[in-house]
């Protein structure tokens, strides 16, 4: 029903547009600004944030400008399959949110935003490196960051209490021997070892980063997952499998560990902060116990997280690109951007400077791991620049699998050597 | 006179109409018209992507960028690629394995069924409800059914005392794809049901009196009258059967998107998870197009296994 809505207001939009084109063409000879702009997002789960802009910023840009924003939502987990049609066919909406590295993979169908960054960037305190690692595509940026939806530990401060863990261990071997005693407690960890998006990429890369391993080399090109730290990695992984966890991780996607979690079946997961959202909102007892701190270092003595950015991007088929820019400036203004972040309290952590101290950070303390995250975030393949490549081998889910199988069983040395063939295939056009 | 002179042109006006009328009614102008729009909808619908398809998956062609042409090159890619060997193991055990059970389970039906009950109506209207949810409704129960936590068989599994705890159904490789199966067959099974009823109904009971009254067992009935006169039908159930089951999608989509570790990835869902996960059009038509010739393959030997035969 929305659909048919959404679809019979976009198509009177596209009516409208296409009467003033003419009007504007007969009556002034000068640009017009457009009569409307349509900005495509994902909907999210948390209501205020998709309100503030239907109901507060877009009317209030209206007033400014006259130029009306439609603001489109689609389902959750579709709107790739809809930046892809409209990159195709060159018609839909005007300006389109992106996640991961997306700004990379439809490049040549976005219109180049260094202009504006820079200026968005200065005006509020700069942004953060991790943001730049998703956005600038060839030396310009494709897309401006908006925030980062980040995957760290979320577990049962009361449970962990009771086996005489006070502070969330800082180091892998630290986890593995509060998870083994929590396992044998009745209240195992759940870690995605499946074929979700993000819950699975979410520990997994940042696990293979702390012991030292990688994908492939900074040049983009060289293969090197079959290393003796990636071999570490992938043991150690099984043992953290075997010791904490259950068989059904192997098989979860990424709503099994919130299911999980929630009706109390584990005591700690990686995820997004949405875990400690809905605790808070629907299960206050679980959310009053619930905790939430970046990952263990690893034997290299570092920690990493998997950067998951959200960024906005005009796409080349815009009615009126400088209208566009015009607007996402506007939009990233402190003064809209502010309250637009603090609709969702800290669930997209700001690529901004200026929000590092923000209220919204200090209306939940237990988010704060989620900010000091940023600065050992990265996209999945790094220290590789984005690239195709990249994004072919976690669609194929190269390193996921290489870790579930050897949790099922398989030799160490077997996995690794099934990642590396598939990875040498993949990266053979690099 | 004025009337003569009004009448004059009817007839001119008639004869060019009955005229125009004689010729569309010409059995070989009749045929093209009725042929046309069907052909016409066939070739936007179904020609158009077809052999776009074949076109892409013969181009190197990211999203969103040109396409260059490669020839073969993505299927020798494929070739290469473990996953795509073992997706096509997956999509065969997964299409043999449910429609042999929906094909026995479906014909068992179709005979119970048959028969004459009380509410005979009703419980066949009944029995069509797995069909008529839409899959990935009924997919997110199966979830729920399967889910390690709340799976109702496992309830009953660790309430009697049989496996404590019990199995991962979606977790073990094995287990997984032995679910999905299952969960096909179920959503299937009504299909294959209630075509073989309507087979079974067009078989006069006149053949089953004879062949009583010549002393055939009730085996020897169901053996020698029922399956020979049901051959047809359970020929053109299956090719559908098999059709769909090969490009299963949706099932897999919901309860496992491929994991664990691609055990239950099938061509389509591989297909698609290149094509938009990765933005790789061509190698996503690649593989998806690689489920073309086995299926051909298979659909011509059940072709000539089960050809009716003529009397």
């Amino acid at each position: 029903m929305t659909n048919i809505v959404r679809a019979a207001s976009r198509r009177d939009v596209l009516k409208l547009a296409a009467v003033s084109g003419l009007a504007s063409a007969f009556a002034a000879p000068a640009r017009a600004a457009p009569k409307s702009m349509a900005l495509m997002h994902e909907s999210s789960f948390i209501p205020p944030f998709d309100a503030y802009i239907k109901n507060v910023a877009a009317p209030a840009y209206e007033k400014a400008t006259g130029i009306k924003i439609n603001y489109e939502t689609v389902s959750v987990g579709s709107l790739q399959t809809r930046v892809t049609t409209v990159a195709e066919t060159g018609s839909g909406p005007d300006m389109t949110l992106n996640f991961f590295n997306w700004p990379f993979l439809f490049d040549e169908k976005y219109v180049d935003v260094s202009d504006i960054a820079e200026e968005i960037g200065k005006k509020a305190g700069g942004w953060h490196d991790a943001a730049k690692e998703a956005v600038i595509v060839h030396g310009k940026w494709k897309a401006i960051p908006f925030g980062n939806v980040g995957q760290l530990m979320n577990y049962r401060m009361d449970w962990f209490d009771k086996v005489g863990v006070k502070e969330f261990p800082d180091t892998w071997d630290g986890l593995l021997e509060a998870g083994t005693k929590l396992k044998k407690a009745g209240q195992p960890f759940g870690f995605e070892l499946g074929h979700g998006f993000g819950d699975n990429h979410g520990w997994l890369y940042p696990l293979l980063w702390s012991f030292g391993a990688r994908e492939v080399e900074s040049d983009g090109k060289t293969v090197a997952i079959d290393s003796a730290e990636t071999a570490k990695a992938v043991d150690f992984c099984r043992k953290f499998f075997q010791d904490t966890m259950f068989e059904d991780v192997l098989g979860w996607t990424d709503v099994s560990n919130n299911k999980a979690y929630l009706s109390e079946q584990i005591s700690c997961t990686n995820n997004a902060e949405s875990i400690l959202f809905i605790a808070k909102r629907d299960f206050p007892d679980i959310g009053k116990a619930t905790g939430q701190a970046q990952n263990p270092k690893g034997p290299t003595g570092q920690r990493f997280h998997i950067l998951a950015p959200w960024s906005h991007s005009i796409f080349t088929s815009a009615s009126d690109v400088k209208a566009a820019k015009d607007f996402l400036v506007w939009l990233m203004d402190p003064k809209q951007v502010g309250p637009w972040y603090a609709s969702a309290v800290s669930y997209y952590a700001p690529f901004l400077h200026m929000f590092d101290d923000a209220p919204l950070w200090h209306a939940e303390p237990r988010n704060l791991p989620y900010r000091d995250s940023l600065a050992t975030s990265h996209l999945p393949g790094w220290p590789a620049p984005i690239s195709r490549q990249q994004s072919e081998s976690v669609a194929k889910y190269v390193v996921v699998d290489m870790f579930a199988k050897a949790c099922a069983g398989k030799s160490t040395k077997q996995a690794i050597a099934d990642a590396n063939a598939q990875l040498k295939q993949i990266y053979k056009s690099a | 006179m004025s009337a003569h002179t009004q009448a004059l042109p009817a007839p001119t006006v008639l004869s060019r109409r009955s005229g125009f009328r004689r010729w569309t009614e010409r059995e070989d102008v009749f045929s093209w018209l009725m042929i046309i729009p069907p052909m016409l909808f066939l070739i936007a619908l179904v020609g158009y992507p077809f052999v776009y398809g074949i076109w892409l998956s013969l181009e190197a062609r990211p999203v969103a960028k040109p396409g260059v042409f490669i020839g073969l090159g993505n299927f020798i890619a494929d070739w290469h690629d473990p996953t795509f060997w073992q997706v096509t193991q997956n999509t065969f055990v997964y299409t043999f394995a449910a429609t042999i059970l929906k094909m026995i389970g479906g014909l068992a039906l179709a005979l119970v069924m048959n028969q004459d009950f009380r509410f005979k109506n009703l419980v066949r209207a009944m029995m069509l409800l797995p069909f008529i949810v839409p899959t990935v409704l009924s997919t997110i129960a199966w979830m729920w059914i399967l889910d390690p936590s709340f799976s109702v068989i496992n309830w009953f599994l660790v309430h009697w005392g049989i496996a404590n705890p019990g199995p991962s159904w979606l977790g073990n490789p094995h287990l997984a794809m032995f679910s999905l199966i299952m969960v096909n067959t179920w959503r299937g099974l009504p299909f294959y049901a209630i075509t073989l009823l309507a087979g079974l109904q067009t078989i006069s009971p006149e053949l089953y009196e004879a062949a009583t009254i010549d002393g055939a067992s009730a085996f020897a009935r169901f053996r020698y009258v029922t399956l020979p006169l049901l051959r047809p039908v359970i020929f053109i159930v299956t090719m559908f059967s098999v059709i769909f089951t090969f490009a299963d999608f949706q099932l897999v989509y919901v309860l496992t998107r491929g994991g664990p570790a691609n055990a239950t990835h099938l061509f389509a869902t591989y297909a698609f998870d290149m094509a938009m996960g990765a933005g790789q059009f061509g190698l996503g038509a690649s593989i998806a197009l690689a489920m073309l010739p086995p299926l051909a393959l298979i659909i011509i030997a059940m072709a000539v296994y089960m050809r009716p035969v003529k009397t």
